[in-house]
């Protein structure tokens, strides 16, 4: 035990001391923080982000890093909900075949009887709510702060699961958050954020236009384009519906898994050992 | 006088070194519940870091990620197996 101490004390030491050796001797330039001064690149990105006199270059967002992530670099955004959502796919296999209805008829449907106790039930329904709004603020502002669909998809995902830790898997598939819902939530994201990305190809198909898939504002030999604005508010085309979408389908996707991992093990043995069939 | 940027390097080593307390008591606690508590605070040292490396949208990120989700996957496979981790190599009999 005392040896596992002085290894694990010793090999962090000398962690921190490799790294710092490292960035003393310049490995990530002579200044860790970000300078002042930007590069080429990024001074380009800041330029064109958002300047309508530019439109062939434009993405009409005023935060770089969200113009970047579904606009510039949209493909890479693109393929990572991909990734994702195997993975959860992938998940869910290894549930397959077990439905929560049984659950749920197994249960005493007394809500008290489960969960923690009376000030972290309080303290819970006091915050989910918030978590909610925060989550969707955060979600619906992706094209103007730091935001985005992931990031308050994944907030998102805490309020669920805060349900499902103070009160119990029974209350929450009580109150209809079961998989069927919390499913459709994730294949209506998957399916906006598919049919936002070929938004522009529709229009250029209805005007005669050419027109390019995942576009968002105008191009050069593109000249369709998303609206930039809505009666006056910025919403940035495509990057709007993309944030929402995704939102949809990350809470989804993560409150799905969530619900299946707290499934008591027994019902899920049952049903894996095939004593169980509906 | 101390310029602004000493201050933030000073603050961010700070940040960095009760991280790796963190890290180092996560490690070496037996008791996984609190592992997982002590590897939350180590993340929530990360958020600070990662704000003040100028990256506010991976620190939104984060936060929902590492405090909230990955804990909570975390204990409900702590749930099936046992809450304390045996240093001993003795075969445990499982309760099934």
């Amino acid at each position: 035990m005392r040896i596992k101490k002085l290894l694990v004390l010793g090999s962090l030491i000398l962690l921190v001391l490799t790294f710092s050796l490292a960035f003393a001797r310049g490995a990530l330039g002579y200044y860790p923080l970000p300078l002042p001064r930007v590069r080429m690149l990024a001074s380009w990105y800041l330029y064109t982000t958002l300047n309508p006199q530019y439109t062939n270059f434009t993405a009409m967002s005023p935060v770089a890093v969200a113009a970047i992530v579904w606009d510039y670099r949209g493909l890479d955004t693109l393929f990572e909900t991909a990734v994702f959502f195997l993975a959860v796919v992938g998940a869910l296999t290894l549930m397959r075949g077990v439905t929560l209805k049984s659950v749920l008829n197994n249960a005493n449907n007394k809500d008290n009887n489960y969960g923690l106790s009376l000030i972290s039930k309080t303290a819970a329904r006091l915050l989910t709510p918030l978590i909610i709004a925060v989550s969707a603020s955060i979600a619906l502002h992706g094209h103007l702060t730091h935001g985005g669909g992931f990031q308050g998809g994944s907030a998102a995902a805490v309020a669920p699961l805060l349900v499902l830790v103070i009160f119990s898997v029974y209350f929450l598939l009580s109150r209809g958050i079961s998989e069927k819902p919390m499913f459709m939530l994730w294949t209506a994201g998957l399916l906006g954020i598919y049919l936002t990305t070929l938004a522009a190809v529709f229009i250029g198909l209805l005007t005669g236009l050419n027109a390019y898939v995942f576009q968002n504002q105008p191009k050069f030999d593109a000249p369709v384009g998303l609206p930039a604005q809505i009666s006056g508010t910025l919403i940035s085309g495509s990057l709007f519906f993309l944030n929402i979408f995704e939102y949809l389908a990350v809470a989804g996707e993560f409150t799905l898994v969530f619900i299946l991992l707290s499934m008591p093990e027994e019902v899920v043995k049952s049903f894996i050992s095939g004593e169980t069939y509906e | 006088m101390i310029e602004l940027s000493t201050l933030t390097y000073l603050f961010m080593a700070m940040t960095g070194v009760v991280s790796l307390v963190a890290t180092y008591l996560a490690i070496l606690e037996s008791n996984l519940i609190k592992a997982v508590v002590l590897s939350a605070i180590q993340s929530t040292t990360y958020v600070i870091l990662f704000y003040l490396l100028m990256a506010p949208d991976i620190a939104l990120v984060y936060i929902p990620v590492s405090v909230g989700l990955y804990p909570a996957a975390v204990l409900f496979l702590i749930k099936k197996t046992e809450r304390t981790e045996n240093d001993s190599n003795e075969v445990v009999a499982s309760e099934d």
